[in-house]
Formats: structure tokens, C-alpha cells, sequence
């Protein structure tokens, strides 16, 4: 005679509310994330001193970037942002844009934020001096 | 605003881990179903075809619900996180690939779910349909995975990353079916787990080839292993592939050579217990995985061999607390001072998750105070190990009150875990409260106590039942939560020496929670083996504890 379908039934709740239990506490004990896109070089490179701004910026990453959904903000000293104008044209891993007018001379950020294709978000400052001549 | 941002790359990894381990669990159901419930089913008496497909079918309902509520969760934290960064409408967001591949997966949960709902036993069509649904949410997922940003060998990562994932599927996502099946009459219950254990094989075999893959798209040589992030986390899940091919060898042998028995079935059923356990484990560091940049893309700062032996050579542990006299303070902190300039002066670009901000610059008194912490915790853990262990041989009466060493370990978490604050601080209890991170430590204090309290009466038999099984559990929640922790995403050395020393511990207490869950659940010669398994993991720990150091 085949036993009554309760042990069965049991057994497979048992077994979901031990994934679940286990994986709740591993989950919720779990720290932040890191994520995927990190900068491979750039122009102007971290920490570069130069006499004056380039043209235009170059980021490049490890990863395909989604262009129209990252950013990328110049910030100065006194915490004032401009929005650049990223390429979207360009090199699937390359954030690009041009600096439009004049730089002054000072300390300059480029603030980049990146969606990867894979959908994680990146973000990240370079640091940059500008002499003057 | 900020502060969701702050919850970004926390709830991310929560998220993440729900949404691996459901979608396993839903893509291993159909595969039990399909290929094992079906066709098996013929052979077994009514009554057991009947509860095999319900077991398939429930499991593969619960799941898919899981999967969808997680998926659904995970896609909209990614979209609220870029409209709170972007200034761009809602609706320029909807065409980001992730927001289309999350959809598409969702359909196909959804189509899964619908095939999986009606009752009875399913015919062609909806066994096919079954399979296609499945094959489209792999195919969503490979293709929003990590695979697709690449560069470089994209088509043979996507392929690595779909074998991968249905290997999983294949071993690990039945395993909940598989226990449940056990429970079938003991000739139909050993069919079962000679069809699971050959689909499990083929799972093994599919991982290897993904695993392979991701070692040539994504690690590279023997130096990344150890020298970043990436790298040490995969090989610790390669030590927990081992165990978990040593346990399904057993199974093998159980299932195939050994002649069925009642105490046979309960053997099988502790193994694939742990199994599922340590699957758990593995999935957890495959969600973290998956939130680090692959060790290829971090040539620089890697940990080197040199350094590893350097920082693991064993020291004395420091079981004085720090004091700002103490000669070796200051040479310690020119040497951080020193280590610090060479960083800033190295400019590497760093590259960070919203919310997770800079890593702040260590000081040497606080070094000294979280070594100080960790060897005094490692002096309570190993006098937990020893006196469980003495217990295990039931001749001193008095070990059986080991519980009770762990409230020594909580009133040191609540007295040490916060300097600032009350006790020892300036700041009072109530206003120290008003921090989260001091709210997470008093809580964790709690939590010891609680379960110092209730291990301790289940030892005098005070209490009996499921509370047993807190303490294996808290184990294992513990191993989990050091193998998904906190990655620093490029290479910071320190942070990656830490890991390093973290990973050991994580998996000692996985196979500790294992270990004494095996104990109390049986069978008696199982429990043999586990009754001094888990204090030597424990005592493990405490070594380990004890010759834990920051610099």
C-alpha cells in the first residue's frame, strides 16, 4: 500500500522554507556590491597636471557602455557642474566628449557615471589640474 | 535620495542572490519534471506518478513566483537608480537593454507559470512548452549577463554563461524535488535518485565547460586567482564544487552500488540536505561574483604571492587592547602612512557603485582594535570548539554548558563593536541608536544571546523541536554572509587580504552548519561523523581568528 501523500508534501516544504530561511539570513547579512565597468585609461589621466584642457575627454572602460544613459560632469573647484555632451556614436567601451570653451586654470573633475550593457551602474571621479600657461 | 542610493549596491546583492537561487530552483524543477518526472513516472505505481508530478509542479510554481518577484524587484532598483542619476525621463530608460532582457525573462516566467499551473500530469505540448519557457529565461538571463558588456570573446562567454547556468539548473535547482521524491515508496523513491544522480553528472559536466569558458574570458592565470577579488572568490567556490562533488559521490555509490535500505534513504536524504546547503553557499558567491569587474580587467595592484605569506605568517595575537603607548602603534602607523602616499601618488582611477563611497584611510589604532576583537573572538570561538568537542565524548558533564562561553562573546560585541558610543564612548545609548550600522551591532549582540540562551537549553532538554536546528542554521547564514559580503570593486590590496582570510572561515562554518545539522537529523552513524565535524570546524575558526591580521 503506498503511504499517504502528507510525508511527500512535508518534505518538500521543509525543503523550500530551509532554502528560504537559509537565504534570507545569508541575504540580509549581506554587504554592498561593487560593480562590473572600471576604467581602463583616460585623457586626461588621474591626476594629470597640464598647462591647458584638451579638447576633449576620453574615458575608457572594461566594459560595452550604454551611452545615452551614463553621464559625464565636469566639476571645479567651487563645486560648479557642467553637463558634457557624451558621443554616442563612438567606441562601444569609450565615453568621449568634447570640452567646449575655455577651462581656467585650477582643479578640475571629470565625474563619470556608466550603465553597462549588462545593466550595472558605475561611477567614478578623475582628478585633473590645469596650470595655465 | 541619497539615502536610497546608500541602499543601492546592499539591496542589489540581496536581490541578486533571491533571483540566482529562485531561477535555479525553477529551471532544475522543470528539468525534473521533463526529463525525469515524465518519463520515471511510467514505471512507478499511480499513486506515486501522481505525487511525483505534484512535487515537480509545486516546486516549479514556488519558484517561478520567487523568480519573478526577485527579477521584478532587481530591474526596478536598477531603473529607480538611474532616474535618481540621470536627468532623463522614465521613458528613455525603458529602451536600456537591461530594462528589455528583464522583460523578456519575465514573459517567460510568466508563460512557464501558466504551463505549470494546470494539474495532472502534462502531455507533449506542455511538456515542450515547459522546456521552451525554461530555454527562453536562460536565454534572457545569458543574455543580460556580464557576457554580453564584454569586449573580447563575447559569443564563447555567452556560451559559458548558458552552460553554466543550466548545470546548475541540471545538479543543484533539482535538488529540493529530489529530497522531496525521497519520500516515495523506497523502489520508486531509488528510481528517482538513479535518474536525478545521471542528470546531476550531466550538470557537473556542463558547469566544467562554463567554468572553463570564465577562465579564459575572465581570470586568466594562476596570479588573478589569488591577487584579486574575483579570482579568490571563484576558487572558494571551487572548493565548495569539490565537496559538493564528494557528497554526490556518495550519493552515486548510495543510489548505484549499495543494496536499498530504509537507513540508505536517510543517508541520502542528510547528503543532498547538505547538498543544498552548500549549493546555497555556491549560488551566494556566484551573485557576488557577478558584482565584481572579472580579474582580467585589473592587472594593476593585484595581491601578490609575497605579501599573502607575509600577511598570513602567524603572529601572536594581540589580546591587549590598543593603547596609544604602546611602541608598536606608532611604527605601525608610519608604515600605513607610508603604504597611504604610495597610493595617492600611484592616481589610479577608481571606479565605485552608488552609494559606496571611499574606503577611509586607516589609522593604526583602529587596526589594533579590530585585531584586538578578532582574537579575543577567536579565544571564545576555540573554547566553544574545545568544549563541544569534549562534550561529543560524554565524559565531562560540566561541557555541555558551552552555549553559554557564546554570552561572553556577545557582551564583547556589545561592549566593543562601537568605541564611540556607549559603553566606552561619549555618545549615549539612545543617540547611538540613531546610527544604523551601531542598530546592526547591538542587534547581532541580541541575536547571540538569544541563541547562546536557546542552544543551551536544548542541551539541558528544556526546550525540544525546530528550535534545535537554530543553531546549524545561524552556521550557515554566517558562511553565506562571508562569502557574499562586501568587494572592493578595483584592487585594493587590503581589502583583498581580508577577503582572503574571510573565504576559510566562510567555508568551515558551512560545513559546520552541515555538520551538526547531519548530527541531529541522523542517521546514527551520519551523526557520529558530524558530532565531532562541526567542533573541529569551529575550533578551525578559532585558529583562524586568532591569527587574523590587518597589516
Amino acid at each position: 500500500m503506498p503511504p499517504c501523500p502528507s510525508p511527500a508534501r512535508r518534505a518538500l516544504s521543509g525543503a523550500v522554507i530551509l532554502f528560504a530561511l537559509a537565504l534570507f539570513s545569508g541575504a540580509l547579512l549581506s554587504g554592498p556590491a561593487a560593480a562590473h565597468a572600471v576604467v581602463v585609461n583616460s585623457d586626461p589621466v588621474a591626476g594629470a597636471s597640464l598647462a591647458a584642457a584638451p579638447a576633449r575627454v576620453t574615458i575608457r572602460f572594461n566594459s560595452r557602455l550604454d551611452h545615452a544613459r551614463s553621464r559625464l560632469l565636469l566639476i571645479g573647484e567651487d563645486n560648479s557642474q557642467t553637463a558634457l555632451p557624451i558621443r554616442e556614436d563612438g567606441d562601444p567601451i569609450v565615453l568621449e566628449a568634447p570640452l567646449a570653451g575655455p577651462v581656467a586654470p585650477g582643479a578640475w573633475r571629470l565625474r563619470w557615471q556608466v550603465l553597462a550593457v549588462d545593466g550595472h551602474i558605475t561611477r567614478g571621479d578623475i582628478p585633473f589640474t590645469i596650470r595655465g600657461r | 535620495m541619497e539615502q536610497f542610493l546608500d541602499l543601492y549596491g546592499f539591496a542589489s546583492v540581496i536581490l541578486h542572490a533571491a533571483e540566482l537561487v529562485a531561477r535555479t530552483v525553477l529551471l532544475g524543477s522543470v528539468v525534473f519534471w521533463t526529463l525525469l518526472a515524465v518519463p520515471e513516472g511510467r514505471l512507478m505505481p499511480p499513486g506515486d506518478t501522481d505525487r511525483l508530478h505534484a512535487i515537480a509542479r509545486r516546486t516549479a510554481i514556488i519558484a517561478g513566483i520567487a523568480s519573478l518577484i526577485s527579477t521584478l524587484a532587481l530591474g526596478l532598483l536598477g531603473f529607480a537608480a538611474l532616474e535618481a542619476t540621470l536627468d532623463i525621463s522614465a521613458g528613455a530608460l525603458l529602451g536600456a537593454d537591461f530594462v528589455i532582457f528583464t522583460g523578456l525573462d519575465l514573459l517567460a516566467m510568466l508563460a512557464l507559470l501558466a504551463l505549470a499551473l494546470p494539474r495532472g500530469v502534462p502531455g507533449p505540448g506542455r511538456r515542450w512548452g515547459l522546456a521552451g519557457a525554461a530555454l527562453l529565461v536562460l536565454l534572457a538571463v545569458t543574455f543580460g549577463s556580464h557576457a554580453i558588456a564584454r569586449v573580447e570573446g563575447r559569443s564563447m562567454l555567452l556560451a559559458a554563461t548558458a552552460l553554466h547556468q543550466a548545470g546548475a539548473a541540471f545538479w543543484l535547482g533539482g535538488l529540493p524535488c529530489l529530497v522531496a521524491a525521497l519520500r516515495l515508496t523506497p523502489a520508486s523513491a531509488r528510481i528517482v535518485g538513479q535518474r536525478y544522480s545521471r542528470l546531476a553528472a550531466g550538470g557537473v559536466g556542463l558547469i566544467l565547460l562554463g567554468s572553463a569558458g570564465f577562465w579564459f574570458g575572465f581570470i586568466g592565470s594562476v596570479e588573478a586567482v589569488y591577487g584579486t577579488a574575483y579570482g579568490s572568490m571563484a576558487a572558494s567556490k571551487l572548493v565548495m564544487m569539490v565537496l559538493l562533488l564528494v557528497l554526490g559521490a556518495m550519493n552515486y555509490r548510495l543510489l548505484h552500488r549499495i543494496a536499498p535500505s530504509p537507513e540508505g534513504v536517510l543517508r541520502l536524504r542528510r547528503f543532498i540536505e547538505a547538498e543544498m546547503a552548500i549549493g546555497i553557499a555556491v549560488l551566494a558567491v556566484a551573485a557576488s561574483l557577478t558584482s565584481v569587474p572579472p580579474a582580467m580587467d585589473l592587472p594593476d595592484d593585484r595581491v601578490t604571492w609575497a605579501e599573502i605569506t607575509e600577511r598570513f605568517t602567524p603572529e601572536w595575537p594581540r589580546l591587549t587592547s590598543p593603547d596609544h603607548a604602546d611602541l608598536a602603534i606608532p611604527a605601525l602607523q608610519a608604515q600605513l602612512d607610508a603604504e597611504w602616499q604610495q597610493r595617492q601618488a600611484a592616481q589610479r582611477p577608481q571606479a565605485f557603485t552608488p552609494g559606496e563611497g571611499l574606503l577611509p584611510p586607516r589609522n593604526a589604532t583602529d587596526i589594533a582594535w579590530s585585531e584586538y576583537n578578532h582574537h579575543w573572538a577567536g579565544v571564545m570561538v576555540l573554547l566553544v570548539g574545545l568544549a563541544a568537542l569534549l562534550d561529543a565524548t560524554g565524559r565531562v558533564p560540566l561541557a555541555r554548558h558551552w552555549p553559554l562561553v557564546f554570552l561572553g562573546l556577545a557582551a564583547f560585541l556589545l561592549v566593543r563593536s562601537d568605541p564611540e558610543a556607549w559603553p566606552l564612548g561619549d555618545i549615549g545609548l539612545l543617540d547611538s541608536l540613531r546610527d544604523p550600522e551601531v542598530v546592526q551591532h547591538k542587534i547581532a549582540a541580541l541575536l547571540v544571546v538569544v541563541f547562546a540562551l536557546s542552544e543551551w537549553s536544548v542541551r539541558l532538554g528544556l526546550l525540544r523541536g525546530r528550535v534545535r536546528f537554530v543553531f546549524p542554521v545561524a552556521m550557515l547564514a554566517g558562511g553565506v554572509l562571508l562569502l557574499a559580503h562586501t568587494h572592493a570593486i578595483s584592487n585594493i590590496k587590503e581589502a583583498q587580504l581580508i577577503e582572503l582570510s574571510h573565504l576559510p572561515l566562510a567555508i568551515l562554518s558551512v560545513v559546520a552548519g552541515c555538520a551538526r545539522w547531519t548530527e541531529l537529523r541522523g542517521p546514527p552513524e551520519l551523526a557520529r561523523i558530524g558530532r565531532p565535524l562541526w567542533p573541529a570546524c569551529l575550533i578551525g575558526i578559532g585558529i583562524l581568528l586568532l591569527l587574523y591580521r590587518e597589516a
